[in-house]
């Protein structure tokens, strides 16, 4: 029970993360791989404010504030002079915004660990469930719970607001939707916003459980990623579907002795079956082909 | 006499350029290190940008000319370097330390990296473009997880294998980068290579005109494993312990730094930019003592102003060779024209249209189709190679 | 397209000759002014990078305050750290372009599976390296040349499986079957208590799942004691782990890794933390006051165990020096070598650094005191 618990924790914050990943890939069809390190720089802002005033909300409005920024700054600066270009130059170039951001991070706050706890310090919930004690933080809690408050609040977003529709439309065909009279630029930008705010809000969760050091968001930029093909890339569902799918599964394989040490090439493992098995991931879009 | 006619008509240099490069290197190595010229960077600087030619020029094959995106690069290289070190140290009480049991270990570490190449290929045949990207990737983090869990390897601390006298492992690097460069060069300019092409341009229209994609597919997969196995080895007997957190996605995403900056496609971009990205590196994290006494920085500092150093250099590079804001610059700045003005034409007389057509690759095919042509309608000995495209 | 290629075959071959021509300048070996070089790898960028900088800090600290006293025997020393990002491959270029700067001595590297490699090559040219930190049974035994300053991995498994066998009734552990560290300090500590026929649970993590321990700390929440034979970082994320889950009368129980843990931790942590490490940051004698002291002021912040082994190495790099009674620093690395080790393995040698009073043996390994420092409750 407590396994579950700590498994969908994780998962949803792999879940948030990958829906950055997914909504940039199905609108701007680009792998952002400084995605992670959106999240690293949430948290050191979200460190540095609530170490200088010391009020968890502000620290936590600055860091949705900075990455939203962070974001749209990094596409119109590093992405958008590449829309023409090939996938792989701009991927490339998402590298080079990863290292550039860590490095930056080292420079100003150096390598070592900066723990924030105001999550950690709400304690811990006890109930006692078919006669056994289970103990459960409410900072897991609370990221399954506003996890899945910003999950739903985006899907009811990209379902049923014109912007929403118009990212959608821009997904389909952005040619076509440019004819209708969508800027696609804007909707890309509004897609890394929205993504980089939900990155914010994953950085906040992922620190109740690590502190934050400039490579706090490598491990799990890769890992959703990985929860975003699981899903589908591209598809919104998906990536909560993979998240929570691959949060469960490290949980689980990391609590059973025999096969912690397999951990990595388990998930993996669970990946490349279901791409053979599916191979546009779990809930992604099925693309015909043209001659 | 007929085929020695044909030989000095179909001969031309710039075919052949890159070996001719190689060996020219090769050779004035020989003589520098008989003269003990080289300094200790020197060699091991070398022998990285050596093995690292191997593995731009074989993702290359991949990348560029099947067209699929693998980000598992490494993983081929982790197997055979795990592998065909730890046939190495097996066979060195028997056969010695020598260059025999090195090409033995080489061999094998390439084979095993076949394999595996194999075995990443079946799922290339269902997947395409992003999806079998993670895929490779997915391969490269599961061989170095298992590699890890086993004890005989080494676990955690990795695989110790000593080092190889350093000389030999340079000369026997090289040679390797001529050997693979042959053969990859020799596969993509034959039918083979052509039927290749042809899958990555459009698949379902290659399947239909009677290519064997899944042969090819494979035989690109298993290529491409072989030589980063061989890679591999190297690699081992260069830093003298095999460690699987070397061998993670980043390291197969600074091969394809390599692929993308040298050109996709363009074999000799792979081996310049292997050159370069390799040289930049080295050069990055050890400065020269003047340079790191004039910064005076600290060691620490140093080190983190190289990493920021790379990224700008890599967002810079990108940004120059293919943002359109830059497409001007470029054209003033093209290395073409600048060699112009040494020369007897008229810069101004290279049309932006040129420019164009020169960037096609297949403009050289285009050649060689004509020229093929041409011949037959001689009665002349064809190249064994374009059967198809000249029989009309 | 001919001149392209020309141009780009230029630019190969120059790029080839610049890269022979950066080398010879820098060839040449010896150092001129009486400034021994001293030189190292570490990890001063990426996810290790903490530990290579504490080392790199302690290492400076000291090679200044010996510069400010007037060196001995008339020399000075310069010390020089090349980034290896804790990878053999980068050690190979670092340990070659330290050479051809004029290396003579090393502090070889900071991390173990790095150090085997600068251990390889080290041992080939007979330079005499001491170690800070690279604990791996195997660092020293690569040859006559390698000693380290800190403990041997084995040493610490068996003593922390004498001590919590005495101490607690039920035990776990948690180790990263990634790094060798961990995975030596363990052998040894199962070994041990196979020995001694104590039953023991054990988790496992590694380098791709390391943020969350909220799953082993589960599977170990009856235990007594959880034995942690990491690093502190880690350590503080399983103290952190155990707070989230409300299990505060778990001891923590680590090696010298876990040195530092209390800066990882905060007031939610309400776990006993123990450890087993030469070095006390609290400690009331006089050098290492002083030392801390000195470390504070020049770099804002406490030193951890790597800072003190890092100082401690130039320390004993430098007293076998002057023991060895050379004077010129023209001296090649060879000789200098084989008279720093007659000097350091002499039964008469003995330095008492920050980390204890230390003898050395002909393998390498450093004899002294351990002591287990406690944080918290």
């Amino acid at each position: 029970m407590v396994t579950v618990i700590d498994g969908l924790s994780l998962g949803a914050i792999y879940a948030l993360i990958a829906l950055g990943y997914t909504m940039v890939y199905g609108i701007a069809k680009m792998l952002n791989f400084a995605h992670g390190d959106i999240i690293m720089v949430g948290a050191f802002a979200i460190f540095v404010t609530f170490s200088t005033l010391g009020h968890p909300l502000i620290a936590i409005l600055v860091a949705v504030v900075i990455c939203t920024v962070l974001g749209v700054t990094i596409e119109r600066l590093a992405y958008r002079p590449l829309r023409t270009a090939s996938p792989l130059a701009v991927l490339i170039t998402a590298i080079g915004v990863s290292y550039l951001l860590q490095g930056i991070a080292q420079l100003i706050f150096g390598a070592g660990n900066n723990p924030v706890n105001f999550l950690a310090s709400l304690g811990v919930v006890s109930f006692s469930l078919f006669g056994s004690q289970i103990n459960v933080s409410w900072s897991s809690i609370l990221t399954v719970g506003l996890g899945a408050i910003l999950m739903v609040g985006l899907t009811l977003f990209v379902k049923y607001t014109r912007t929403g529709r118009a990212m959608r439309a821009v997904s389909e065909d952005r040619g076509a939707a440019t004819l209708q009279g969508i800027d696609a630029n804007k909707i890309i930008m509004i897609t890394f916003a929205i993504g980089s705010f939900l990155a914010a809000f994953a950085s906040l969760f992922y620190l109740s459980k690590t502190p934050v050091n400039p490579t706090f968001g490598s491990m799990p930029g890769i890992k959703a990623f990985t929860a975003a093909v699981i899903g589908g890339i591209g598809s919104i569902p998906g990536a909560m579907l993979g998240g929570i799918l691959l949060g469960m599964i490290e949980t689980i394989c990391l609590s059973i002795p025999a096969i912690s040490s397999y951990t990595t090439a388990i998930e993996f493992s669970v990946l490349i079956i279901i791409l053979m098995i599916r191979p546009i991931g779990l809930l992604g879009k099925k693309r015909r082909v043209k001659v | 006499m007929k085929t020695l006619k044909y030989f000095k008509k179909q001969f031309a240099v710039k075919h052949f350029i890159s070996y001719f490069v190689l060996i020219g290197v090769i050779l004035v190595m020989a003589v520098l290190s008989a003269t003990g010229a080289l300094s200790r960077s020197a060699y091991s600087t070398l022998t990285k940008i050596g093995y690292s030619m191997i593995l731009a020029v074989s993702l290359n094959l991949v990348v560029g000319f099947l067209g699929e995106l693998s980000l598992g690069h490494a993983g081929f290289m982790c197997v055979g370097a795990y592998i065909g070190c730890f046939i190495f140290n097996l066979l060195e009480p028997v056969t010695g330390s020598g260059i025999l049991t090195l090409i033995i270990a080489m061999l094998s570490g390439g084979v095993s990296a076949a394999i595996f190449g194999f075995i990443i290929g079946v799922p290339a045949l269902r997947l395409r473009g992003d999806y079998l990207a993670i895929c490779t990737l997915a391969f490269g983090e599961i061989v170095r997880n298992v590699f890890k869990n086993l004890p005989f390897f080494g676990g955690a601390k990795g695989l110790n294998t000593g080092l190889f006298d350093r000389t030999t492992l340079l000369f026997v690097t090289l040679v390797t980068v001529l050997v693979v460069l042959a053969i990859v060069q020799n596969l993509i300019r034959s039918k083979h290579g052509r039927a290749i092409t042809a899958i990555r341009d459009n698949e379902i229209a290659a399947r239909a005109m009677g290519v064997n994609v899944t042969y090819y597919k494979l035989l690109v997969f298993v290529l491409s494993a072989f030589a980063a196995g061989l890679s591999g080895v190297l690699y081992g007997k260069a830093v003298g312990i095999i460690r699987q957190d070397n061998f993670s996605y980043n390291y197969s995403i600074e091969i394809l730094v390599m692929v993308v900056l040298g050109g996709i496609g363009s074999m000799n971009g792979s081996l310049i930019a292997a050159t370069i990205i390799t040289a930049v590196t080295v050069f990055l994290q050890n400065p020269p003592p003047a340079i790191r006494d004039a910064l005076n920085l600290g060691d620490d500092t140093l080190a983190i102003v190289k990493t920021i150093a790379y990224a700008v250099i890599l967002i810079l590079i990108i940004m120059y060779n293919n943002a359109p804001v830059f497409a001007g610059l470029r054209e003033k700045l093209s290395i073409k024209k600048l060699f112009a003005k040494f020369k007897k034409k008229d810069p101004g007389n290279i049309s932006a249209d040129e420019a164009k057509w020169d960037r096609i690759t297949t403009k050289i095919e285009m050649d060689e189709v004509l020229r093929v042509d041409v011949k037959k309608r001689e009665g002349e000995l064809t190249d064994p190679d374009k059967p198809e495209r000249g029989a009309k | 397209m001919k001149t392209m290629k020309k141009v780009l075959t230029a630019i190969l071959a120059v790029a080839l000759t610049a890269m022979l021509f950066a080398g010879c300048n820098q060839s040449g070996g010896t150092a001129k002014g009486g400034v021994i070089k001293i030189g190292a790898t570490g990890p001063l960028t990426g996810s290790a990078s903490i530990y290579g900088i504490s080392v790199n800090n302690g290492a400076n600290l000291a090679v200044e305050e010996i510069n400010a006293a007037g060196g001995v025997n008339g020399l000075t020393f310069s010390f020089e750290m090349k980034d290896d990002e804790a990878t053999p491959d980068k050690v190979a270029s670092a340990y070659d372009a330290l050479l051809d700067a004029g290396m003579q001595i090393s502090l070889g590297s900071v991390t173990s599976g790095a150090c085997l490699a600068f251990g390889a090559r080290a041992a080939a040219d007979n330079i005499f390296f001491m170690t800070p930190s690279a604990s791996n049974a195997d660092v020293i035994a690569a040859g006559s040349n390698a000693f380290r300053v800190c403990f041997g991995d084995p040493d610490q498994g068996v003593l922390a499986a004498e001590e919590l066998t005495k101490k607690y009734q039920t035990i776990g552990c948690i180790y990263d079957t990634s790094d060798e560290y961990s995975a030596g300090i363990y052998e040894a500590f199962k070994t041990k208590m196979g020995e001694l026929g104590v039953a023991f649970e054990t988790r496992t993590f590694d380098q791709d799942n390391k943020t969350d321990f909220s799953s082993q700390v589960e599977g170990l929440k009856n235990c007594d004691v959880i034995f942690l034979p990491f690093y502190y970082q880690e350590a503080g994320l399983v103290a952190r782990a155990c707070a989230g889950k409300g299990l505060d009368n778990i001891v923590l129980f680590g090696c010298d890794g876990l040195d530092g843990v209390a800066g990882e931790i905060d007031e939610t942590v309400k776990n006993q933390i123990s450890y087993i490490t030469p070095f006390d940051v609290a400690s009331t004698e006089k050098n290492v006051s002083d030392f801390v002291a000195s470390y504070k002021a020049k770099y804002g912040a406490e030193p951890d165990q790597f800072a003190a082994d890092g100082y401690d190495a130039i320390y004993a790099i430098v007293n076998a020096i002057k023991a060895a009674g050379v004077n010129d620093a023209s001296i090649k690395a060879s000789d200098l070598c084989e008279k720093v080790k007659a000097a350091i393995t002499a039964s008469s040698f003995k330095y008492d650094g920050v980390t204890g009073s230390m003898t050395w043996d002909a393998s390498g390994a450093c004899e002294k005191s351990a002591i287990i420092v406690v944080v918290g409750k």
